[in-house]
C-alpha cells in the first residue's frame, strides 16, 4: 500500500470542504472493507483519504410513517440488520443485512460504503430499488435526490462528483397489502453472491397487482432494475403464468459477465431461478 | 481397553492453553532485534530464458542492505527431497538462467522494512527471452511441445513413469463377464493452510546458522539448506515454532527458506521472509491434476477380477513430491479391495505451472474418486447395492499385495456394516425423494511410508526419553507437530507406558540442535513411527527402573514388572510396588548420578514398499441438489474409520472432520484456476474454501477399533486417509439423488445442470425414437 | 507523516504515532508486539486477525488503526481473566476446538463478539456467526461445538462474560 495523508472531518459541512479542496486527489473511507483491498493493491493511490467512518452526525436511523425510513450512510450494516424500527418496517432488508458478507464486514462496514463501491454483484442495492428507496447526495452546492437505481453508472463507479458524498438512504413507508423477498446465490455460504433477486409486489383491493418491482445483482455492471418484467403484472392478477412471462423478459435485460465460478448463460439461468422464486415469495407474504 | 490409563482417554492436548490465549508463538511471531525483511521478486511469465539481471538500481536505494540473484550469490545447487534419486532433482532456490513458471523466484532483496524491500523489488530489471510454454501435460507429451527441462531421463516432458502389474491383466480381461472403460478428470487445488510460508535466518558466523521456519519436516530442511548454503548440515539449526497447518505443501525446502538464509549470511542480521497470500498461491504447491482411466474387468456376481489405471498428472515445472503422489496414486487405486490383476501406468509430466505436490491423501483423492465412481456404475450395470458390491470385494485382514504391500489389520467389512446400518443405508438407497440422495466412498490408506527418498541414513523415527529425579519425565521427539495432534499422542504414549501423569511430561520438539533426526509430518507417519520409537526408549528406560525395583524390593524369585500410577510394582502382585519416584532416585545413585535416559527408533522390517500398517475407512453422505441451480447441499454425513486404537479420540475426530471438509471443498467449491499459467483467483476472497455455515449440520465419526501389531499400542493412520473418499462419495449420493454422474471435478452447480439438460435432451430423443 | 492516536487495547490505554497507511493488525502486532491475532490472508477473508472494537468483531486487517481513535479494541490475549481463562477457551481445549491453532485466535474473538449479542445461540447461529473465519484443519465442526458449550457453561457461571 502506498503512503496518504489522512484526515478525519467532524462534520458532513468540513467534509465537504476538504474534498473541495483535495479534489481528485481525495478518496473518502468509511468502513473500508472493500476499499482497503483495494488500495492494499495499489489499484489507487489516492494523496489524502477522508475518514468518515467516525462521522456521527451520518450515523443514524429514523422512521415515521409519513415520510419513512432515513439510514445516515455511516450506519453499519450490523446497525442496519439488528435495527428494531428496520425489523418492524423493513424486515427483508434486516434479513438481507444479516447475510451480507461476514459478520467482521457488518460490524465495521457501513451502508453507504457499500453503496459508494458500487460491487455489481452487492447484496443492498437490488432491496434498496425493490423498496424504493432514494438517496441523498450532499455536496458543495447544497443537496440533491436520487432513484437508487440511478445512482450506480458503472462497475466500481457511480454518479458521485469528487466533491460529493452519500448522505442518507431514504426508504419509503411500505403501502399495504406488499410483499418483498430478496435472496441470492452461492456455491460456499458466507460467501459473496454470484447473482441474487429483489422483488417487490403491491396489491389493489380486488388482488390485482398495484405496483411491481424487480431488481436483480450480478447481472450486469451496475444493480439491474428491470422495468419492463415489472411492467408485465401491473392491474392484473399475478399468476404463475405471468411470473413465467416476466422471468423471460427479465432474462432479456441482464448481461452477465462469465467469470472463474460461472458463465454468463449460467448467471443468467440462476438469476432467472431466483426472479421466479422470489416472485412467489413475495406474492405469498401477502395477505 | 479399560487398563489403559491414558491411552484412549478424553485428553486435553498439551498445547491448548497456550493456543487458546493466544501465546503460542508461530514463525510468523518472531521478531528479533535487527532484523531485515527480505522479499522475492518472482516471474511474470511462464516460461523464459534469464538474459540479464540488472540490481544496481535497487542496490542503490537507501534502506536495502542486500540483493541477490541466482547465478551471482547462490551455489546454483539442484536440490528436492530426491537426494536418493539425483535425477528428479530439479529445484534451485532462485532460478539460474529460466524460469519455467509465473512466481518462480528471480532474485531477492532484504531491507530495512517492507516498504523499502517492495521499491526495491521494482527496480530490478529483469531481461527475458520469452519460450514457448506448454500448460496441459497432454500437450506437453506431444512430439515438438517445449521442453521445459533438459536432462537425459527426461522425455517429451515426462520426468518420471510408474507402472506396477502383477496377476495377469490381459488375460483376465478375458475371462471377465463384462469390462467397462471410463476417463475421468480431477482438477487443482491448493492446501490453504491459515499461515502462510515464512522463516527467520539468523546467521551466527563461522558456517552455523539458525532458521526458524514453518515446517512439517525440519531435519529434511536442515539437511537440503546444508546442500544449497554448502554449510554442514550439523551446524544448522532448524527450529519449528508451532506450525500454522502445511497438509503436505511445508514438506520441501523451499525458496524463502533459502533466500532468508543467504540474505542473512550476506548482511550479518536476522532476516525475515514471509509470503503473501498471494505468493503462497503464486510460488506454492497445489494438488496434482489427473488425466485418468479405468479398465475394470468384472463378473455378473460383482466380483471384479481386473483393473487397468492409467493416469497423466501435470506436474507443474518441478518435481516437487509428484512422483510420490504418481506412485501412491496407483497404489490407493486398489484400496480397499482385492484386485486378483492389476496393472498400473502413471506418467509425471512437466508443465508451465507452479509445481504440484503432496496433498493430504497423497495421490489418494484422485484414486478413490476414480475408484468409487466407477464401482458405483459396475454396481448399476449389475443393479446391486453398492455397498453389496464393496463387501464382496473388499480386502480382508493379512491380504497381500504382490510385491507392494502385506496388510496386517483391516476393519474394512466392520466399517462398511456400521456406516450402513448408522445412516439406515438400505432403507435409503435410492428409495430418498428426487432431488435427495445418498452414496459411499471407501478408502484405506498408510501410516507412514516406508520411503527414503531423502536418503537419510537415520532411522524413520527417533526419540529420546530423560526421567528427572523428580519423576518428571522429558521426551525428545524430531517429529513435526503441525496441528494434528502428535505431540499429545507422544505424549499419551509416555505417559502410558511409564505409568505418569500427563502433567509431568514435558515434551521437547521442533529443534534439529536437540530433538532426534525423523522423517517427519507427512503420509500420516508420526503416531505409528515416533510411537514405536517412544516405546523403544521407554523400555530401556524401565529396564533399568525395574533392575533397581528388584534391587530394592528382593523379591525371592525373579519377577516381571510394570509401571502405572506413579508406581513400579510386581505384575503378578501389584500390590507390591514402589512409589516412581522413589525408583528413579535410586537408580540415579546407584548408576553414580548417571543420568536415566532412554533412547528409540523405529524401522519398518518385512512392510513392502509402502507402509508399516493401513487404516480403512467407509464414508455415507447424503446430499439435496437444487434440480434448477444444480447447487449440492450436505445433508449428512457419516464416517466408520479404522484406527487401530485410539489413541486419542478427540484428536481422531477432529481429523476425520477436517479431512471431511476438506473434501468437500475439493469436491465442490475449490478450483485452481490457470490461464497460460496465470493463477486467476490467488486469493482467500477468489479462491472458494468451505466455511462454517457450509459444513453438514450432522457429521456422524464411528470408530471402528482393530489391532494394528506394528502400531504403539496397536495404533495405525487417522488425519489422511479419509481425505480420499469424499469427492466419489459425493458423486455418488448426486447420482442417487438425480441420476447424473460427474467425471470431471470439481462439481461445479454449473455442470451439474449441464448435465441435466443432457439427459433430458436424451430422453426426448429416446422417446423420439420410440 | 505519522499521526498520533489514543485508544485502548485490552483496557490499557495507548497512545501512539502511526502512520496514516498502518493497518489496526499492523499496529497491534508489528508495533505493538501482541502477537496473538494472526494475518492469514490480509484480504478480510479469513478472520484470523479477528478482534473486538466496542465489543464485536472486526477483521484488524480491514481498519486503519486511527479508526479506532477512542474506540475499545480486544485482542485474544485480553480474553482470560488472569490465569482464569474465559469459558470459551475451557471449552475450545475440552472439545477440540482447535488444531493447528493458527485461526483459534480469531475464531475465539468471533465467538465473543456473537456471544456478546447472543448469549444462547442455536447451533445455525454459530455457523453463520463464524462464516467470516476460516479453519482449514478442524472442519469446524469441533469449534461449532466448543461455541455451543462454552455458552451453556456461561449460562452456568450466571451470565459473566
Amino acid at each position: 500500500m502506498r503512503d496518504f495523508d489522512y484526515i478525519a472531518p467532524k462534520t458532513v459541512e468540513e467534509t465537504i470542504k476538504v474534498l473541495s479542496e483535495y479534489k481528485d486527489d481525495a478518496k473518502i473511507i468509511a468502513g473500508g472493507q472493500s476499499l482497503l483491498n483495494i488500495l492494499k493493491q495499489d489499484l489507487m493511490a489516492p494523496e489524502i483519504l477522508v475518514d468518515i467512518k467516525n462521522l456521527s452526525e451520518l450515523d443514524y436511523i429514523t422512521y415515521d410513517d409519513k415520510d419513512g425510513m432515513k439510514i445516515g450512510a455511516t450506519t453499519t450494516h450490523h446497525a442496519v440488520e439488528t435495527s428494531p424500527l428496520v425489523l418492524e418496517h423493513y424486515p427483508i432488508l434486516a434479513e438481507m443485512e444479516h447475510t451480507l458478507a461476514f459478520p467482521q464486514t457488518r460490524n465495521w462496514g457501513t451502508i453507504g460504503g457499500n453503496l459508494c463501491i458500487q460491487d455489481p454483484t452487492g447484496d443492498v442495492a437490488p432491496i434498496l430499488i425493490a423498496l424504493k428507496a432514494t438517496v441523498k447526495i450532499v455536496g458543495p452546492n447544497g443537496e440533491r435526490t436520487l432513484p437508487m437505481e440511478d445512482f450506480s453508472v458503472d462497475y466500481y463507479e457511480t454518479v458521485l462528483e469528487e466533491d460529493e458524498i452519500l448522505a442518507e438512504i431514504q426508504i419509503p413507508a411500505v403501502a399495504p397489502k406488499t410483499g418483498i423477498a430478496y435472496s441470492k446465490f452461492r456455491i460456499v455460504e458466507g460467501d459473496a453472491p454470484i447473482v441474487g433477486a429483489a422483488v417487490a409486489f403491491t396489491l389493489n383491493e380486488d388482488g390485482t397487482c398495484a405496483d411491481a418491482r424487480i431488481a436483480t445483482n450480478g447481472t450486469a455492471p451496475i444493480p439491474l432494475r428491470i422495468p419492463d418484467a415489472e411492467a408485465v403484472f401491473k392491474g392484473k392478477k399475478i399468476t404463475d403464468a405471468l411470473i413465467e412471462e416476466a422471468v423471460e423478459i427479465a432474462g432479456e435485460a441482464m448481461e452477465c459477465i462469465p467469470d472463474i465460478v460461472a458463465s454468463d448463460e449460467y448467471k443468467k439461468r440462476v438469476a432467472k431461478v431466483y426472479v421466479k422464486r422470489m416472485a412467489k415469495k413475495a406474492l405469498s407474504q401477502i395477505q | 481397553m479399560s487398563e489403559f490409563s491414558v491411552i484412549g482417554k478424553p485428553i486435553r492436548r498439551i498445547d491448548g492453553v497456550e493456543k487458546v490465549t493466544g501465546a503460542a508463538q508461530y514463525t510468523t511471531d518472531i521478531k528479533l532485534p535487527g532484523m531485515l525483511v527480505g522479499k522475492m521478486l518472482r516471474s511474470p511469465h511462464p516460461h523464459a530464458k534469464i538474459l540479464n539481471i540488472d540490481t544496481h538500481a535497487a542496490e542503490k536505494l537507501p534502506g536495502v542492505k542486500a540483493v541477490i540473484t541466482g547465478p551471482r550469490d547462490t551455489l546454483g545447487v539442484k536440490y528436492s527431497n530426491w537426494r536418493r534419486y539425483p535425477h528428479l532433482m530439479d529445484e534451485t532456490a532462485l532460478a539460474m538462467d529460466r524460469v519455467r513458471y509465473i512466481g518462480e523466484p528471480v532474485a531477492a532483496v532484504a531491507a530495512i522494512d517492507n516498504d523499502v524491500a517492495e521499491e526495491a523489488l521494482s527496480l530490478i530489471e529483469v531481461e527475458y527471452e520469452i519460450l514457448p510454454a506448454v500448460f496441459d501435460p497432454l500437450e506437453a507429451m506431444k512430439d515438438g511441445a517445449p521442453k521445459i527441462h533438459e536432462g537425459p531421463t527426461v522425455r517429451n516432458n515426462v520426468s518420471e513413469a510408474r507402472h506396477f502389474e502383477f496377476g495377469n491383466v490381459d488375460e483376465a480381461f478375458k475371462t471377465c463377464d463384462y469390462v467397462r472403460e471410463d476417463t475421468f478428470y480431477l482438477h487443482s487445488v491448493v492446501h490453504a493452510f491459515i499461515e502462510p510460508y515464512n522463516s527467520v535466518a539468523r546467521y551466527e558466523g563461522d558456517g552455523h546458522l539458525t532458521l526458524w521456519t514453518t515446517t512439517q519436516t525440519p531435519y529434511y530442511i536442515q539437511t537440503l539448506l546444508a546442500m544449497a548454503l554448502g554449510l554442514k548440515e550439523g551446524n544448522i539449526r532448524i527450529i519449528k515454532p508451532h506450525v500454522g497447518g502445511g497438509f503436505g505443501g511445508k514438506m520441501e525446502l523451499f525458496s524463502d527458506q533459502v533466500v532468508a538464509s543467504i540474505l542473512s549470511m550476506k548482511t550479518g542480521k536476522p532476516v525475515k521472509v514471509e509470503l503473501t497470500r498471494e505468493e503462497c498461491f503464486e510460488g506454492g504447491r497445489r494438488r496434482h491434476p489427473m488425466y485418468y482411466t479405468l479398465k475394470t474387468g468384472y463378473m455378473k456376481d460383482g466380483r471384479i477380477i481386473a483393473k487397468e489405471a492409467k493416469l497423466y498428472t501435470d506436474g507443474g515445472a518441478y518435481n516437487a513430491m509428484g512422483p510420490t503422489s504418481l506412485y501412491l496414486s496407483g497404489f490407493f487405486q486398489m484400496f480397499p479391495y482385492n484386485i486378483p490383476n492389476y496393472r498400473y501406468d502413471g506418467f509425471h509430466v512437466y508443465t508451465n505451472k507452479i509445481p504440484a505436490t503432496a496433498m493430504r491423501g497423497f495421490g489418494g483423492p484422485q484414486a478413490e474418486f476414480t475408484c468409487d465412481s466407477q464401482i458405483d456404475m459396475i454396481a448399476e450395470h449389475l443393479g446391486m447395492d453398492p455397498a453389496e458390491i464393496r463387501l464382496k470385494n473388499r480386502m480382508e485382514p493379512g491380504h497381500v499385495i504382490p510385491g507392494l504391500a502385506k496388510v496386517e489389520s483391516c476393519g474394512i467389512k466392520e466399517c462398511i456394516e456400521r456406516a450402513m446400518e448408522s445412516t439406515g443405508w438400505k432403507e435409503k438407497k435410492g428409495k430418498l425423494p428426487k432431488g435427495r440422495g445418498i452414496g459411499m466412498g471407501c478408502y484405506g490408506f498408510m501410516s507412514g511410508g516406508v520411503f527414503n527418498w531423502i536418503n537419510s541414513p537415520y532411522a524413520y523415527s527417533g526419540a529420546m526419553v530423560r526421567v528427572n529425579v523428580d519423576g518428571t519425565v522429558n521426551v525428545y521427539i524430531g517429529s513435526a507437530e503441525i496441528g494434528q495432534g502428535s505431540d499429545t499422542v507422544a505424549a499419551q504414549i509416555v505417559a502410558e507406558k511409564l505409568g505418569v501423569p500427563m502433567s509431568d511430561i514435558n515434551v521437547i520438539r521442533g529443534d534439529t540442535h536437540t530433538c532426534p533426526p525423523d522423517l517427519g509430518a507427512w503420509g500420516s507417519r508420526q503416531t505409528l513411527m515416533v510411537g514405536n520409537a517412544l516405546i523403544m526408549a521407554c523400555d530401556q528406560v524401565l529396564e533399568k527402573l525395574y533392575k533397581t525395583a528388584a534391587a530394592l524390593m528382593g523379591p525371592n524369585v525373579v519377577y516381571d514388572y510394570a509401571a502405572k500410577d506413579g508406581r513400579i510394582f510386581i505384575k503378578e502382585r501389584p500390590e507390591r510396588g514402589l512409589d516412581f519416584v522413589e525408583v528413579v532416585k535410586a537408580a540415579i545413585r546407584a548408576d553414580e548420578g548417571n543420568q536415566i535416559i532412554g533412547r528409540g527408533y523405529y524401522t519398518p522390517h518385512d512392510k513392502g514398499m509402502v507402509s508399516p500398517a493401513y487404516s480403512f475407512g467407509a464414508q455415507v453422505a447424503e446430499v439435496e441438489v437444487d434440480e434448477e441451480t444444480g447447487k449440492v447441499t450436505l445433508l449428512q454425513v457419516t464416517t466408520a474409520h479404522d484406527c487401530g486404537q485410539v489413541i486419542n479420540e478427540l484428536g481422531v475426530e477432529g481429523q476425520l472432520e477436517g479431512a471431511f471438509v476438506m473434501g468437500q471443498g475439493y469436491t465442490l467449491s475449490e478450483n485452481l484456476v490457470t490461464d497460460q499459467g496465470k493463477i486467476l483467483n490467488p486469493s482467500f476472497v477468489d479462491y472458494k474454501l468451505m466455511r462454517a455455515p457450509d459444513v453438514p449440520e450432522n457429521f456422524t465419526s464411528l470408530m471402528v477399533e482393530t489391532y494394528e501389531p506394528e502400531g504403539p499400542f496397536g495404533a495405525k493412520e487417522a488425519g489422511e486417509g479419509l481425505t480420499n473418499p469424499n469427492a466419489g462419495c459425493i458423486a455418488n449420493a448426486i447420482y442417487d439423488a438425480i441420476g447424473v454422474r460427474i467425471t470431471d471435478m470439481p462439481i461445479t452447480p454449473e455442470k451439474i445442470l449441464k448435465a441435466l439438460d443432457e439427459k433430458k435432451k436424451k430422453r426426448q430423443k429416446d422417446k423420439r425414437n420410440e | 507523516m505519522k499521526k498520533i492516536l489514543n485508544f485502548t487495547l485490552n483496557g490499557d490505554p495507548y497512545e501512539v504515532a502511526v502512520k496514516p497507511k498502518t493497518t489496526l493488525i499492523e499496529l497491534i502486532r508489528d508495533e505493538i508486539g501482541l502477537t496473538g491475532p494472526k494475518v492469514g490472508c490480509n484480504a478480510g477473508a479469513c478472520g484470523a486477525c479477528t478482534v473486538l472494537v466496542d465489543g464485536k468483531a472486526v477483521d484488524s486487517c480491514s481498519v486503519l488503526a486511527l479508526q479506532v481513535e477512542g474506540h475499545h479494541v480486544e485482542t485474544v490475549e485480553g480474553l482470560a481473566d488472569g490465569e482464569k481463562l474465559h469459558p470459551l477457551q475451557e471449552a475450545f481445549l475440552d472439545d477440540g476446538g482447535y488444531q493447528c491453532g493458527f485461526c483459534t485466535p480469531g475464531m475465539l474473538m468471533a465467538a465473543k463478539s456473537l456471544l456478546n449479542e447472543n448469549p444462547d445461540p442455536s447451533i445455525h447461529e454459530i455457523r453463520h456467526g463464524l462464516s467470516g473465519n476460516l479453519c482449514r484443519c478442524t472442519g469446524y465442526v469441533r469449534i461449532i461445538d466448543s461455541i455451543h458449550d462454552a455458552a451453556q457453561r456461561m449460562k452456568k457461571e450466571g451470565g459473566e462474560s
